[in-house]
């Protein structure tokens, strides 16, 4: 007889969440994600609403990923009104987006993800011994919330970008100072791909029916925004269809629904992205994705976390090429003015740790429909599937060693769990 | 206080974690962590316990489930002083935004006939279940709040409440008015300052973040009659004050009386 193992609310990740595992006489009888976190129904309370208004709302959702909330918002919100940004602001919001990607990879990494390889609680007591990894991690972090914050006001729930563009832009000193920081941050980033490089990934979680999904870049570059998702089953369809492809339902046990693709759990994220479009990336990235292509496992979730690290040194090398263009084109007009129609709007990004898909429906400047699909909420019904094959290694183990390692394959995943409680219209 | 640290806590209700996000970016956090020691704080801490004591509870997130009652309960029984964090725990949160709807129907556009086994509330902010000692306004709060709260705590002081709009750190930034230049339904009049006009300064209109100031001063009806003159319906005003206010009791009837006096 075994104790059942109940993780009340897993540490170091964003939202409240929690692991069960209940057995039975021949070993792992069921394995659930609780998410405990309450509803906040996002799509219900916008539907009437005036469009702008909705627009500073919806990012709210998730303060990890805001910038990737607003920005898919924003795009679909475009799309529905029959809007098409400039080129130079679509890449300032690329270059927005990626602060986000790099601030929260440097957190998951480092913060989150880091303490339980070194054997510690917090990342607060790894201080004395692993002084250069916290400062590399802060380092890391400023510079992608300095981009957020010059571009877009604030690194948490940026009001300054919306429909037509941007309030205000940075000064052209501000993109230099971030050029420079961004030249300093780069070997930073290395570093931090050869540290992951050496940690260990679970092989007890290798499953070689994971399917990922992720955004066919739009300019033919590894990057955010696209008009179609490629599934690595060889599969493309139009972001406009996500619905017909991606099918969520109501589990008992959680606020947040599951996600099925052709009734099979999927992947989203940093490794769907890399196993996916590791064809596109240029510089750095490319010559560390051939060195290190053996750990970019696409059947293991573990091999999230150093795909993340690989796309540290990408985007801080794209965000840096941004920068070289936008001051080619210097000076550049912050806002067009858009003009508010019916219509309804899709827009599919990636967020930092996968697939956030937004429609919304836009009737005399207020929202008829909202429909939000986050990547947590993606990633739950596979994310729950490796959880179990965990526990069905060891459950035999000390259930202290069980709630670490069940806990440890939850947060390869980058879950944002307040994101995931989203709510969706059926 | 043990070993003379001082014993603190962070708790999440419901919430998109941001308030807690913005604690742990500061780069101030390890020194003044230096001096404390954390009981619970699941967002960074894995050996984290909600039942112990401790001398400061941060609490963000409102209160959206039956558990969450009980949880803020057993923090208030186990704290010295607690805060109130962000917009979600002092205000109810964006979620409240919904509380012109019923719960149910919220539920029914969500989760059509689907269930759960937990019990979902409308959105409340923690006031209406415990005694609140001091609050962080904003969505998040500033990093200077924190640093500014905390740092009086820990030398034995209190902090002061801000009594004062947005639109004071706007004039004196020089900005020009995006109310009464660009026509624009700026809520700036009577919002807690604190974030340096941060909006305004990009050119956008306040969205009232922080909230509406306290002490019965929130002009409400003056910027609704600000607003009705610009041409916006009563519906429109209240819609745009609920989004951080909708808990705020004054508020309808503060605006409707300027409806009532121009009919």
């Amino acid at each position: 007889m075994y104790i059942p193992i109940t993780v009340d609310h897993i540490a170091r990740v964003e939202g409240k969440g929690g692991i069960e595992i209940v057995m039975g006489d021949e070993g792992v009888k069921e394995v659930k994600l609780n998410i405990i976190e309450g509803p906040r129904f996002f799509e219900a309370i916008t539907i009437g609403k005036k469009l702008e208004e909705a627009l500073a709302v919806y990012p709210r959702i998730c303060s990890f990923c805001s910038a990737a909330h607003k920005l898919t918002a924003v795009e679909a919100a475009e799309k529905a009104v029959g809007f098409t940004p400039r080129e130079e602001i679509q890449d300032l919001r690329d270059l927005l987006y990626i602060g986000d990607m790099i601030e929260s990879h440097a957190l998951h990494l480092y913060l989150l993800v880091l303490p339980d390889y070194l054997g510690y609680s917090n990342p607060l007591s790894m201080l004395d011994k692993y002084k250069k990894e916290i400062e590399y991690a802060m380092a890391l972090k400023n510079i992608g919330a300095k981009i957020m914050d010059y571009l877009a006001s604030r690194p948490i729930h940026q009001e300054n970008a919306i429909m037509g563009g941007f309030g205000k832009l940075p000064t052209k000193a501000q993109f230099e100072e971030l050029k420079r920081e961004l030249k300093e941050a780069l070997p930073m980033a290395e570093y931090t791909v050869e540290l992951f490089s050496k940690l260990e990934q679970y092989k007890e979680v290798e499953d070689k029916e994971m399917i990922h999904m992720a955004v066919k870049p739009r300019n033919g570059v590894y990057g955010i925004f696209g008009d179609y998702i490629k599934v690595s089953d060889g599969f493309e369809f139009p972001v406009e269809d996500y619905q017909k492809h991606i099918v969520e339902r109501v589990v008992e046990h959680s606020f947040a629904k599951h996600s099925f693709y052709k009734d099979k759990p999927f992947m989203v994220g940093a490794i769907s992205r890399i196993v996916n479009n590791a064809d596109l990336l240029y510089g750095r990235a490319k010559e560390l994705y051939a060195q290190y292509k053996d750990l970019l496992r696409y059947d293991n979730c573990f091999a999230n976390n150093f795909a993340q690290a690989l796309e540290l040194v990408y985007f801080i090398e794209r965000a840096i090429d941004i920068i070289d263009d936008t001051l080619a084109k210097w000076p550049i007009r912050p806002r067009d003015e858009v003009e508010i129609r019916d219509g309804r709007g899709v827009s599919i990004t990636e967020a930092p740790r996968g697939l956030v898909a937004y429609t919304i429906e836009v009737k005399d400047g207020r929202v008829a429909y909202a429909d939000i699909i986050t990547p947590t909420a993606m990633n739950l019904a596979i994310m729950e599937r490796h959880v179990r094959m965990m526990a069905e290694k060891h459950y035999q183990d000390d259930p202290e060693r069980l709630k670490y390692l069940t806990e440890m394959t939850v947060r390869a995943y980058d879950p944002c769990i307040s994101c995931s409680v989203h709510v969706v219209k059926l | 206080m043990e070993n003379g640290k001082v014993r603190v806590g962070f708790y999440a209700l419901t919430s998109c974690y941001g308030c807690q996000l913005q604690f742990a970016m500061m780069d101030e956090i390890i020194q003044l962590l230096d001096k404390a020691n954390i009981e619970c704080w699941f967002m960074v801490e894995r050996d984290s316990d909600e039942d112990r004591e401790v001398d400061i509870a941060f609490i963000e997130g409102s209160i959206s489930t039956e558990e969450e009652v009980e949880l803020v309960k057993k923090i208030r029984e186990k704290a010295k002083i607690v805060i109130a964090v962000g917009s979600c725990a002092v205000h109810g949160g964006v979620q409240s935004w919904g509380n012109d709807k019923e719960l149910e129907e919220l539920w029914k556009t969500v989760y059509g006939d689907g269930k759960v086994k937990f019990e979902p509330r409308m959105a409340e902010p923690v006031e209406k279940y415990i005694k609140v000692d001091y609050r962080l306004y904003g969505c998040p709060p500033e990093k200077k709040d924190f640093l500014y709260a905390l740092g009086t705590f820990l030398i034995g002081s209190w902090p002061e409440d801000i009594d004062y709009p947005v639109c004071v750190e706007c004039r004196l930034k020089g900005n020009s008015c995006i109310l009464i230049e660009k026509g624009e339904p700026c809520l700036g009049p009577l919002t807690v300052a604190g974030c340096d006009a941060r909006c305004p300064s990009y050119n956008i209109a306040c969205i009232g973040c922080r909230g509406a100031i306290g002490y019965d001063v929130a002009w409400f009806d003056s910027l609704a009659k600000t607003f009705k003159e610009k041409g916006l319906t009563k519906e429109e005003i209240l819609e745009r004050m609920r989004i951080f206010n909708a808990h705020n009791p004054k508020l309808e009837e503060m605006v409707n009386k300027i409806f009532e006096e121009g009919e």
